[in-house]
């Protein structure tokens, strides 16, 4: 018996000596608790509203799929018993899996899920395509429902079972009808665990308990695919912002299981035999030097390249992983090693020995005449901190002036989305880093895009990469989307949307007293129990 | 007396007014934007700009600030824009930690700096006097989050007697609620004590050497009586004061302590809800640190009256 436990029995025992009464345990006797730190603050619940990656991440407890991903990247079946698609490719029929419920005890029907569709599609890029070309989406039945579009859409399944957020998570119909730009008031879903919204203190804790009409499909799970059986009755989210605490909550076996713990802290962590250290997603992250096309100096496309021969993925990828080589790879590309679509076509000003004098030379082509580069850099985000003060470096030793803005990530936020000068509340370019589930494919990839004014911050313009982008979603094979795909990351290379500064994977860290914890681009927790 | 209570709590009004005026107006014109926030890193500039109409930020100033105010008066703090929980519910939700962990700090705080300083003041020039007095520049300097993570390591971690974080509530027992509170109640204690205990010497001395105690030592009275009785009860005032302005001192280190020790309290919605931008709550919470902060003034200036009695308001 430690310490602890018997301070706590004398205390007990004088408690109960002096107020009559043992204390009310919060849980049931017997249950079965996973503590699980997640990587951000889970500050609101509504999946399509919020669209930060958190949210999804606990949404998927709530909230069930009509597809799920798999480990191959493939959408496969969830909610869904079965799909027909007319010889045409316009009429989609699904039909729901029969016994499904909401955890208010309603059925789940077709009319929840068109709802459901309709308020995702407002918000989600692929939705706004599929919105664009819908002709008919409607319940045919309390099963089934039919979507007939103006022209074929062959990544509908994709796009149903996607991880890139928003997801096509499925509500009731009431709760769907909600304005998209508004947040739901009701957490009912019908997804393995319900939401506890009585224990919900935002910051600092969120509760799921088992939903016991869940019906798993009859197979193994597959990250989001497969059967969803949660072994646990209650999954506590056990917000903690100081990385130090949650480790050493860890260590003392105060919490189960810790998504993104500090690369500094690992080497701490791995030491101890009660906890597992593992890679995290290993679809991982690319990091991003992100540059403002509409301003100079990096308006003129020379200005740009200049930046892309003198920057190293290495220098930016230790800055961000320390001295971990398994942690880090350099990509010649803007899409995730390792996927089926992966490229390095027209990678070579990322390869090979930086050349500082020929960014020079570029600069002076390109007619710089020393305006500075405000660099708007956000210090509480540990990797884009370090990022930041790699790039100062890197443009002063390319004869730069450099502005620097040390700030915070809402600010960030906020310069990045104006379009006045730099000098003028403007910016010359921030960091930022894209989950490697969002860069296997064009799919939600809108850093990628060249749409100029309508672009993603930075609003690079190129009709070239915008043609491609488009010919990508109709392509029929996986040879043309491959072919597709390469000319796209060439084209962008050559126009340098955004510089990738290398790929870069996180761990997870758990007790040894958790079995099954898997890896992927969400933390899954169909796959772990307790030893 | 009561009349004197009356009027300090009618001047609360014109001063949360002032204050009222003062965070709304900072946080319109400090840099950042809750709607990106909420969009997310995948938002169009049109998504933005609808959560931004949606949460009514478009509207100018004047109209936000005056609506905000009719509500205020009527006892509504709003919502917040991110979880869309009213902010009174949020507040409640964390009070308690904050209260406990205040509480236990200042009891603490009291019990040993009190004496300390007294001791101090009454061995002055000892060793034990400059030991005290050592302790108390420690406390000055050392981080509260220093202190946290070494009390965390040691107490926790190595010796396995106390818990690393969390906060449980005092319904579920007394010691599962102070076992969460000791070690952070030692970090945010330190600066406190370190203060108390040097304010307390000064004054200690000061009055250790007035007529009247050189008198009761003549009477014959024992060293005991001298210090407590007479002696602290003199000094009083000015200790009583400064554990008052420590009160402040106490909100601010909170909100260190509460994220070294993970408890779920008020100064960790305050940096959360900054650092979104979520100005509903942000401005819910300082209106109401300012109302605490002015009936602990009150308190202060009311314990006056017991401790001396020349004081009549």
């Amino acid at each position: 018996m430690d310490r602890r436990t018997v301070l706590k029995g004398i205390t007990a025992a004088g408690t109960l000596a002096a107020t009559g009464k043992l204390a009310a345990p919060a849980v049931a006797q017997g249950a079965k608790v996973l503590k699980f730190v997640p990587q951000a603050n889970l500050a609101n619940f509504d999946p399509i509203w919020g669209t930060q990656y958190v949210v999804r991440n606990a949404s998927q407890l709530v909230w069930d799929t009509l597809y799920g991903m798999d480990s191959g990247l493939q959408a496969k079946r969830q909610m869904v018993e079965s799909e027909e698609v007319s010889a045409d490719g316009l009429t989609w029929t699904f039909k729901l899996r029969d016994g499904l419920k909401f955890h208010d005890g309603e059925k789940v029907l077709a009319k929840d899920v068109v709802a459901s569709i309709g308020r995702w599609e407002v918000r989600d890029a692929m939705g706004q395509m599929l919105k664009a070309i819908q002709k008919e989406l409607v319940a045919v039945d309390d099963r089934t429902f039919k979507w007939v579009l103006s022209k074929p859409y062959p990544k509908i399944l994709l796009a149903l079972g996607k991880v890139g957020t928003p997801c096509c998570f499925i509500m009731p119909e009431r709760i769907a009808k909600t304005d998209p730009f508004k947040q739901i008031e009701e957490y009912v879903g019908s997804g393995p665990m319900k939401f506890v919204r009585a224990d919900w203190k935002p910051g600092a804790l969120a509760a799921f308990e088992k939903f016991k009409d869940y019906v798993p499909r009859n197979e193994p799970s597959n990250w989001w695919s497969g059967g969803k059986a949660v072994s646990f009755d209650r999954i506590e989210w056990v917000i903690m912002p100081d990385p130090a605490t949650a480790s050493a909550a860890l260590q003392n076996g105060e919490i189960d299981w810790w998504e993104a713990p500090l690369t500094d802290l690992v080497p701490v962590l791995k030491r101890n035999r009660n906890i597992k250290v593992d890679i995290a997603d290993p679809l991982g992250n690319i990091g991003s030097f992100r540059l403002n096309h509409m301003h100079p100096p990096f308006n003129n496309i020379k200005a740009r390249q200049a930046v892309q021969a003198a920057l190293s993925q290495e220098d930016y990828m230790r800055a961000v992983v320390g001295s971990d080589d398994k942690l880090w790879k350099p990509i010649p590309s803007f899409f995730t090693p390792g996927t089926p679509l992966y490229t390095e076509a027209g990678g070579e000003p990322l390869k090979g020995k930086r050349d500082y004098e020929l960014a020079k030379k570029l600069l002076q082509e390109a007619g710089y005449s020393g305006q500075p580069v405000t660099c708007v850099v956000a210090q509480d985000q540990a990797p884009l901190k370090a990022m930041g003060e790699i790039t100062a470096d890197l443009l002063k030793k390319i004869g730069m002036t450099v502005d620097f803005v040390a700030t915070d990530w809402g600010t960030v936020g906020q310069r990045r989305a104006s379009k006045n000068l730099p000098g003028q509340g403007g910016w010359g370019m921030f960091h930022t880093w894209h989950a490697g589930s969002d860069c296997a494919s064009p799919v939600g990839y809108i850093a990628l895009r060249a749409s100029g004014e309508k672009a993603w911050f930075g609003w690079p313009d190129n009709a070239e990469i915008e043609k491609d982008i488009a010919a990508w979603y109709d392509a029929k094979s996986i040879d043309e989307e491959k072919a597709i795909v390469g000319r796209i990351n060439k084209a962008s290379m050559e126009h340098v949307t955004y510089i990738p500064t290398g790929f870069y994977y996180g761990y997870q860290a758990w007790r040894t007293s958790l079995d099954g914890v898997g890896n992927g681009p969400l933390p899954w927790f169909w796959g772990p129990k307790k030893a | 007396m009561l009349g004197y209570i009356v009027r300090r709590v009618l001047a609360t009004i014109p001063v949360m007014a002032i204050v009222a005026l003062f965070v709304f107006s900072l946080l319109y014109i400090a840099p950042g934007d809750p709607a990106v926030v909420i969009a997310g890193d995948q938002a169009s500039l049109e998504d933005i700009e609808r959560i931004r109409k949606g949460l009514g930020l478009d509207r100018p100033f004047l109209v936000r600030f005056a609506e905000w105010s009719l509500h205020v008066v009527r006892g509504d703090l709003g919502k917040s824009m991110f979880t869309g929980l009213p902010v009174t519910e949020l507040i409640g939700q964390r009070i308690e930690p904050t209260l406990s962990l205040m509480v236990v700090t200042l009891i603490l705080a009291v019990v040993v700096a009190v004496p300390m300083g007294v001791v101090a003041a009454w061995r002055a020039g000892s060793w034990l006097d400059r030991g005290f007095m050592a302790f108390a520049v420690a406390g000055f300097s050392v981080p509260v989050f220093v202190v946290g993570y070494l009390l965390a390591y040691v107490f926790a971690l190595e010796l396995d007697w106390l818990p690393v974080q969390g906060y449980t509530p005092l319904s579920r027992g007394l010691w599962p609620w102070l076992e969460n509170l000791i070690l952070p109640s030692i970090a945010l204690g330190f600066v406190y004590i370190a203060l108390i205990a040097r304010i307390t010497r000064a004054t200690m001395l000061e009055v250790l050497s007035q007529d009247y105690i050189r008198t009761a030592r003549a009477k014959g009275l024992g060293e005991r009586a001298i210090l407590f009785l007479h002696a602290l009860k003199n000094a009083a005032v000015p200790i009583v004061t400064v554990i008052g302005i420590g009160v402040a001192l106490l909100i601010g280190g909170a909100v260190v302590t509460e994220s070294v020790f993970a408890i779920p309290g008020l100064g960790r919605l305050t940096i959360d809800a900054i650092v979104r931008r979520d100005y509903p709550v942000i401005q819910g919470i300082v209106l109401m640190f300012s109302f605490v902060y002015v009936l602990v003034n009150l308190m202060v200036d009311l314990i006056y009256t017991a401790l001396d009695p020349r004081i009549r308001y």
